[in-house]
């Protein structure tokens, strides 16, 4: 272990961090880790970005008033409870003080141990080695040459990068609910775990704040936003110049989601823009950029694109057309984070295992009951396991009357909760994760289980008891509770 | 679809002369050794760059085609004979032609190669060299980046190959670990950045601390 030195924040606490030869250095900053790994401490590779007054309002700023990651009475964002403090505290690696000695520097926690490589992760013993505690950024497996390399268990499969999916969307939800732009969204300032289907934020200190000066920063090649690359050639503080922001971030956004269920990048396909690969990329990415699945212009579209943004289900094509077609140049079309969190979510409600036990997906979205084929193998889902609960919300002042609100594709052992019984959940960071029904096969019959509902009533109008079940018949209709805001479900079953 | 992935081609050119023997060739060793690690444990580097070896004495020689990183066998270096220098140019020449990818109307190629050459003298084949010059002035396939090892290293050579000429004062194992930490870091960030002015300086990482640029 290399000499042991010695921190002083801003409040006077003094803290230890190691310092090691060639410590590991960012596009800004360098890390040097506490003695226990707890906690990192970094500084500013340019020493005049770290004198800059605005670095130190911006860095303030993030630590208090807007951390998502710390109750409102501890100092953290407005309106944020020690709950939703803990939910978000796994899902950024917010900066917590700010170093006065021996420089100006930032205090973050490490990200937590599933984020780092372990032993035997490769299928070549010399990269597990060199991956080894390394962090998990998510090229490791969303490119098609390197997820070659890793182990099948490493990489997780479609329902869990679904997962992880909207961890991302949530946390950048949350964040530019606040007002604040990462501005360097990216597949490496995003660690990820498709194993258990989770991310974290990192490099957090390069946020746009409301108010304050933005940070000085461009982005990662692939992930920038056109109108950003387009004007990088103007100064900073020229106002032809687009900084990075809220919209800009939605473009980044966009691209990892993609990045995440389709396995490619968005705007990288086979269409050639000039001779010269540099001109190339910038055209590409730039002013020039197209969809690969631009449905008017197909000049783009790789010839072996299999698995679609179709297979995705209608609410995610829609919002990868909104972000690929007319967002791609237009920020303001740009789906929201939270327009991606809903979607997500309700596409989360149609995944459906595939049955073929080689497929490397593992799930796929049943968008279309009558065509129940897994888009990534081809494996066709019997038609007697196709069932559907359409879920119907109670007209506002209108007793007797319903509209369709969600539909949810179910399985064996798939458990429900609170927002499949009532119509005003929705599971976000405040949603109570208690599992209160589950569905099952049992015998060749499909039966939706009360585990902890109030009021659950059978479709001949008796009340179902916790332990017992209804049976999913086709044309089946039930309140799923009968307490205000319980849904009204409608089963639909075979194709 | 990861035929729409460009490949960085990447070209070493160590000196294996005699001077080399003993601790500076088995430094270079470490270093290639050190070089493939570092960029194998690198997503996009490992995703985009391809690595081959040029090592030249009385005599140039291609000893590892451009590879793909997880194939690359790290070459045999051995240290005798004289300095060829010009020699290695010309075989660089020629594996550029040969190996890199040019983009066609409907085929995307790879990008322009990255170049490092290690030198701790200068070239004893000086008409080869002067040829080799003329030839690289005039195509500017590639970016070429020299480092001039030790107390005997002529830069003077060096500049006419290339802008980018660093020194480095000694052959130390410590010395040559840095150069290659550099190099590593070189490629990896030329494997990120988008080059977002096509006619640019290549971005380059600062130096390692006691390496000076030659101006």
């Amino acid at each position: 272990m290399g000499e042991v030195a010695e921190a002083i924040l801003t409040d006077g606490r003094k803290i230890q961090y190691v310092i090691r030869e060639n410590p590991p250095h960012g596009g800004m900053k360098y890390t040097y880790f506490a003695p226990d790994k707890s906690y990192v401490v970094q500084f500013f590779n340019d020493p005049a970005v770290a004198r800059n007054p605005n670095l130190r309002k911006r860095v303030e700023a993030i630590i208090g008033k807007y951390n998502p990651t710390l109750a409102e009475q501890d100092g953290g964002a407005r309106g944020n409870s020690p709950s939703m403090a803990s939910y978000f505290a796994g899902r950024f690696c917010w900066p917590t003080a700010i170093v006065e000695y021996p420089e100006f520097g930032i205090v973050c926690p490490a990200y937590p141990p599933n984020y780092f490589f372990s032993e035997n992760v490769a299928i070549i013993p010399e990269l597990s080695a060199e991956l080894r505690g390394k962090d998990k950024k998510s090229k490791w497996f969303t490119s098609a040459k390197l997820r070659r390399y890793m182990r099948e268990q490493e990489l997780g499969d479609f329902r869990s990068m679904l997962q992880m999916s909207i961890s991302l969307a949530r946390s950048i939800r949350r964040m530019h609910q606040a007002g604040l732009a990462h501005s360097d969204l990216s597949c490496n300032n995003v660690l990820v775990d498709p194993k258990s289907g989770s991310c974290v934020v990192i490099d957090i200190d390069s946020l746009v704040v409301p108010g304050l000066y933005p940070p000085e920063v461009i982005g990662t090649g692939g992930y920038i936003a056109p109108e950003v690359l387009e004007t990088l050639e103007y100064p900073y503080g020229d106002e032809k110049r687009n900084l990075p922001c809220a919209s800009t971030d939605l473009h980044a956004l966009a691209v990892l989601l993609y990045e995440y269920l389709l396995l490619r990048h968005p705007l990288s396909g086979p269409k050639v823009y000039s001779q010269d690969p540099n001109e190339d990329d910038y055209l590409s990415m730039g002013p020039r950029a197209l969809f690969v699945e631009d449905p008017r212009d197909t000049s783009n579209r790789p010839p072996d694109l299999h698995v679609t943004i179709d297979d995705l289900g209608a609410p995610l094509k829609s919002l990868f057309l909104r972000a690929f077609v007319d967002g791609l140049h237009r920020p303001n079309e740009r789906p929201t984070a939270m327009e991606w969190e809903k979607a997500l979510v309700k596409t989360w409600d149609l995944l459906h295992p595939c049955e073929n036990p080689d497929c490397a997906a593992g799930w796929f979205i049943l968008h279309d009951p009558k065509h129940p084929v897994c888009p990534f193998c081809g494996g066709r889902i019997d038609e007697r396991d196709v069932v559907q609960l359409r879920l119907k919300s109670q007209i506002h002042g209108r007793a007797g009357q319903w509209v369709g609100a969600e539909n949810v594709m179910v399985y064996d052992n798939m458990p429900l909760f609170k927002w499949h019984v009532f119509s005003n959940c929705f599971p976000d960071e405040k949603a109570d994760r208690t599992m209160l029904a589950y569905v099952c096969k049992y015998q060749g019959q499909w039966l939706l289980v009360n585990h902890g509902i109030q009021g659950m009533t059978s479709p001949g109008g008796n009340l179902v008891p916790v332990g017992q079940a209804i049976l999913l018949k086709d044309g089946a209709v039930f309140r799923i509770s009968n307490e205000d805001k319980g849904y009204l479900v409608e089963v639909a079953r075979g194709g | 679809m990861s035929d729409y992935i460009r490949r960085l081609p990447v070209y070493l050119l160590l000196d294996c002369s005699g001077s080399m023997m003993g601790e500076p060739i088995e430094a270079l060793r470490q270093g290639v050794k050190a070089l493939l690690s570092e960029l194998r444990g690198d997503p996009q580097a490992l995703e985009t760059a391809y690595l081959s070896v040029i090592t030249f004495d009385s005599h140039a020689r291609q000893t590892m085609p451009l590879t793909e990183l997880m194939q690359f066998k790290e070459p045999e270096l051995r240290a005798s004979g004289a300095t060829a220098l010009g020699g290695a140019l010309e075989v660089l020449m020629d594996c550029v032609e040969n190996e890199v990818h040019k983009s066609t109307e409907t085929q995307k190629g790879d990008w322009r190669p990255l170049v490092f050459i290690l030198t701790d003298g200068s070239p004893t084949d000086t008409d080869a060299f002067n040829r080799a010059v003329q030839r690289i002035k005039g195509a500017k396939i590639a970016n070429i980046i020299a480092c001039a090892a030790g107390s005997n290293a002529n830069t003077t050579y060096l500049k006419q190959i290339t802008e980018n000429v660093l020194m480095m004062n000694t052959l130390s194992a410590g010395d040559m670990a840095q150069f290659f930490q550099w190099v590593s870091g070189s490629i990896k960030m030329s494997s990120k950045s988008l080059d977002v002015k096509p006619d640019g300086p290549i971005q380059l990482p600062p130096p390692p601390q006691g390496f000076v640029v030659v101006p």
